[in-house]
């Protein structure tokens, strides 16, 4: 069977709430105590968690952590805010899917999207937001079986381009150009076919 | 798995549609189509079992907590209100389909003991067949699209059962929390922490291929109930008076009560199931059933279902509490401690 996951085991929707132990950090940890049956929730950073965790707690008591990222996107993207001196990140607020008519507030208040079409409208947010990696992740588990042929496509010249890039840092140079051709001769196909 | 602190797998797989938008934002009409789509299509020739449909809205409540104690439905699912939404059980129980909740589609399945690489084997196929009705919702750089983009990628969640009173008493499960949380997974207390029951399940782990998601999970499983193991012995060995007097007391209230809970049952087999694992209680009951198996027939919707002529909703009464206490008599009967 599967635990109960109601969104209060998670922390609050829009992800702002502060730390309850030193008040300074965003909290990101949602710590369960169990004493005597009874569950006590508290919101807490990582530091002041890992603190929690390290001492012995008395009697029979429990911590448990709950990670809040599921619902924490909206945390995450307050530093887009610092960026908008700079200019282009103004219009970022109004983008809205026209498919679905999800806005990027309705996503940073529910953590949701609307449809298939609002990861290509969003993709800055949610790369920004989940996709914390310095590099572009691909996806490596199952796909489709009947996924167009561009997918796949794709989907190989992702492998390729970050094969290409380890390549080069290992110096590996003639290998990377058989790649790069590779690289090229699929790219070609890709642009073909889709006009 | 006498002995072994594992004491279930689940897998779920979330799957959407490329052609409709997700259903907390889709209309009705585009959600009913989808569903009678859908089960249409359980019903073909090309599966190995039969589905069966359920009609959510013609079931009583006690049924719907059933389903969800026995594995069958995610309480989130149970919960949810949305239009359009459907069920339908595969073959004897194997897994089921979770139609319009969070996601168009979510495959579950639920099995006591270590099988969550058959379960996976099990759900990836019913997924291929159910993809031959469906076009997915997929990227290649995101992978399959759900409705949290955060769980977006294989769309799998695998979770392993754990118990693990040992660790949950001496209050070092946060530190193991913690670490699995460093991980990308997540631990949470199965039935609000009694027994020391917990779960673990890749919460935001989503990358890299399914079979290595299901083997992190096992393997940090694995370390867990290792941990648990050593920690028993710390506790027999530096207070065995405290140890012996919790089970002790554990098999006298399981022999004698009249009227139990649900989190105290679950507590009282948790110290029996310690106690016989430790060679210090006879429960010829716990050899021929599970300790699991045994909480998991104590829930309130089992009993309704399985011991009450009524089905009644309330699933919360002293009636439901005296036969639990009467189930726990006859079920430990023949046991004493050492």
């Amino acid at each position: 069977m599967f635990a109960d996951e109601s969104p209060d085991w998670n922390l609050d929707l829009n992800g702002s709430a502060d730390c309850e132990l030193c008040g300074e950090e965003p909290a990101t940890m949602h710590l369960l105590k169990v004493v005597d049956g009874t569950i006590i929730h508290t919101h807490l950073c990582a530091r002041c968690a890992e603190e929690t965790a390290g001492e012995q707690t008395e009697g029979l008591a429990l911590v448990l952590a709950v990670p809040s990222v599921l619902r924490g996107l909206g945390k995450k993207a307050s530093p887009d805010k610092h960026d908008v001196p700079g200019g282009s990140a103004v219009n970022h607020e109004e983008n809205f899917c026209g498919v679905c008519g999800t806005t990027l507030s309705d996503l940073k208040e529910s953590g949701m999207v609307g449809c298939a079409n609002c990861y290509r409208i969003f993709a800055e947010h949610l790369e920004a937001t989940i996709r914390r990696e310095a590099e572009p992740v691909e996806h490596l588990g199952k796909m489709p079986l009947r996924g167009p042929e561009t997918d796949t496509l794709r989907h190989e010249m992702m492998r390729l381009e970050r094969m290409l890039r380890e390549l080069v840092e290992h110096e590996r140079y003639e290998e990377a150009a058989g790649v790069r051709d590779r690289l090229a001769e699929l790219g070609q196909r890709l642009d073909g076919g889709e006009v | 798995m006498s002995g072994d602190a594992l004491t279930a797998s689940a897998l779920s797989l979330s799957r959407n549609d490329s052609l409709r938008r997700f259903p907390h934002v889709e209309d009705a009409a585009a959600l009913e189509e989808l569903r009678s789509e859908v089960l249409g299509a359980l019903k073909g020739e090309h599966w190995e079992r039969p589905w069966r449909v359920y009609d959510l809205d013609a079931m009583p409540s006690a049924e719907v907590t059933h389903l969800v104690e026995r594995g069958l439905m995610t309480p989130a699912f149970a919960e949810e209100t949305g239009e359009g939404r459907g069920f339908a059980i595969y073959g004897n129980n194997q897994a089921s389909l979770e139609i319009n909740g969070v996601d168009h589609f979510n495959l579950i399945s639920f099995r006591e003991g270590d099988h969550l690489e058959a379960l996976w084997s099990l759900v990836s196929a019913l997924d291929d067949r159910l993809e031959s009705g469906v076009s997915y919702a997929f990227d290649p750089r995101w992978g399959y699209l759900t409705t949290y983009p955060a769980k977006a990628g294989t769309g799998l969640r695998a979770y392993a059962t754990l118990h693990v009173p040992g660790l949950m008493l001496t209050g070092k499960l946060a530190a193991t929390a913690l670490e699995l949380v460093g991980r990308g997974l997540g631990l949470a207390p199965l039935w609000g922490g009694a027994g020391g029951v917990v779960q673990i399940s890749n919460v935001t782990r989503q990358t890299g291929p399914e079979s290595e998601i299901i083997e992190e999970v096992e393997s940090m499983a694995r370390a867990i109930t290792d941990k648990e193991r050593s920690v028993r012995k710390m506790l027999m060995r530096e207070h065995p008076v405290q140890a012996k007097d919790q089970i002790g007391r554990a098999i006298g209230v399981a022999q004698h009560a009249w009227s139990m809970s649900f989190q105290e049952a679950v507590n009282l087999i948790s110290a029996a199931q310690v106690g016989v694992e430790q060679g210090l209680v006879e429960c010829p009951a716990l050899l021929a059933e599970s300790a699991f198996s045994l909480m998991g027939r104590l829930q309130p919707a089992h009993i309704v279902m399985d011991h009450m002529e009524v089905k009644t909703d309330v699933l919360e009464s002293p009636e439901i509490d005296e036969i639990r206490a009467r189930i726990m008599r006859e079920t430990f009967a023949g046991s004493h401690a050492r």
